[in-house]
């Protein structure tokens, strides 16, 4: 995936974010803010979180092996499931 | 040990739903059923020669993709979305068995204790049903709901399981009810969208009477906090369980290219918004006359 790719992604994922929280300041929300400790994410929107990821990446997201740890922030999200950078999403 | 007011008032709650668990039981009882030996299933389907789901209630009815679709490949559409709804309810099922299972018998509880082994039990033989379709004839589509947070209090983990549940039958209940009066279909599918709806009818009249006695109960002692809490959790209850009537995997059984981006632009085509926010009407009416929801979700329609 290209650093354009990437970019996308985070915006894409930026703006879901933003969505769902409407009362929050995009200025707080960072590349690392971590979404569930900070509860802007809750389990209940993993269908939708997962569903946006794979249309990004274009491809399925394996689901069976997930935690919370995955989706920590922006950050890592993109790394893991969009540019691959990171390898957690296999162990 | 002395109870609080909350305990009070959930008792008294429980013992207004008396009647109704007298009733339900004994239409229960007399509708009980051998899921082994009540349909006879066919030894194949032709997905492409006859219609599975009701041709009006598919995920792209109203947009231009599916006017753009001939008419096999409608079929085979309807087809896979029949799975993918028998699916929905496997994953449905699960949980809620899993949830009525853990609450049988709870002290608290025993007043409905009759009827919650007749839910188990229906909806034990529901799952029989959709997973027979399934393995036979297609396959379980998966599901994207996973669980990491911490279970809440016992009084909302109660509320909160009991409303998705309610939420969740109420949808279901609008493809059931119209598809098993479709002559359209298989004999097969409206079996199976019959079947579910006779039995669903009672369980959506004890959830809407369960619910507003928790609710009236609880909430209470729930501050604005809270309040606002479970909400927002309910309405995003309701965005993720119509998402998932928008599946990408169906799509791509289909033999449709770019399922991912179908399934985004049918969520947000106009006649599906107003597709769910019809499907949605009575459950939401419900949820808002309570006062458990102070308006319709905005996310979702």
């Amino acid at each position: 995936m290209s650093s354009d790719g990437a970019a996308t992604a985070r915006t894409a994922l930026r703006e879901w974010i933003l969505t769902k929280n409407r009362d929050l300041d995009q200025r707080q929300l960072a590349d690392d803010t971590p979404l569930f400790a900070q509860r802007y994410l809750r389990s209940v929107h993993l269908p939708e979180l997962i569903l946006l990821v794979e249309r990004l990446r274009g491809q399925p997201v394996d689901v069976s092996d997930l935690t919370a740890g995955h989706f920590r922030d922006i950050h890592t999200i993109v790394d893991l499931f969009i540019t691959g950078t990171n390898d957690s999403e296999s162990t | 040990m002395k109870q609080t007011p909350m305990q009070d008032r959930l008792a008294e709650a429980l013992g207004s739903l008396h009647d109704t668990i007298d009733r339900l039981s004994e239409l229960s009882q007399r509708g009980y059923q051998n899921p082994y030996e009540s349909v006879e299933w066919p030894a194949a389907v032709c997905p492409e020669d006859d219609w599975f789901s009701s041709p009006e209630l598919l995920s792209l009815y109203g947009t231009p993709y599916f006017d753009r679709l001939d008419e096999p490949t409608r079929r085979r559409l309807a087809f896979h979305e029949a799975a993918n709804f028998f699916s929905l309810n496997i994953h449905g099922e699960k949980s809620l068995m899993e949830g009525l299972a853990a609450r049988l018998y709870r002290k608290d509880l025993l007043g409905v204790a009759r009827y919650l082994h007749h839910f188990l039990d229906e909806e034990n033989k529901h799952s029989i049903y959709f997973g027979g379709f399934c393995t036979r004839y297609a396959k379980i589509y998966r599901s994207r709901n996973l669980k990491f947070e911490a279970v809440p209090e016992r009084n909302l983990d109660d509320f909160l399981f009991f409303t998705k549940t309610l939420i969740f039958e109420e949808v279901v209940d609008h493809y059931n009810r119209l598809q098993a009066k479709d002559v359209r279909l298989h004999s097969i599918a409206r079996f199976i969208n019959h079947n579910h709806h006779v039995e669903e009818t009672r369980h959506l009249a004890f959830g809407r009477r369960l619910v507003a006695a928790l609710w009236t109960a609880c909430s209470p002692d729930w501050d604005d906090g809270v309040r606002s809490d479970l909400r927002g959790y309910l309405e995003q209850f309701i965005a993720t369980s119509w998402r998932e009537y928008y599946n990408p995997d169906v799509y791509a059984d289909a033999g449709l290219p770019d399922p991912w981006q179908l399934a985004e632009d049918a969520w947000a085509s106009p006649a599906q918004r107003e597709h769910r926010r019809v499907a949605s009407r009575k459950c939401i009416g419900f949820l808002i006359s309570t006062g458990v929801l102070e308006g319709t979700p905005a996310d979702v329609f």
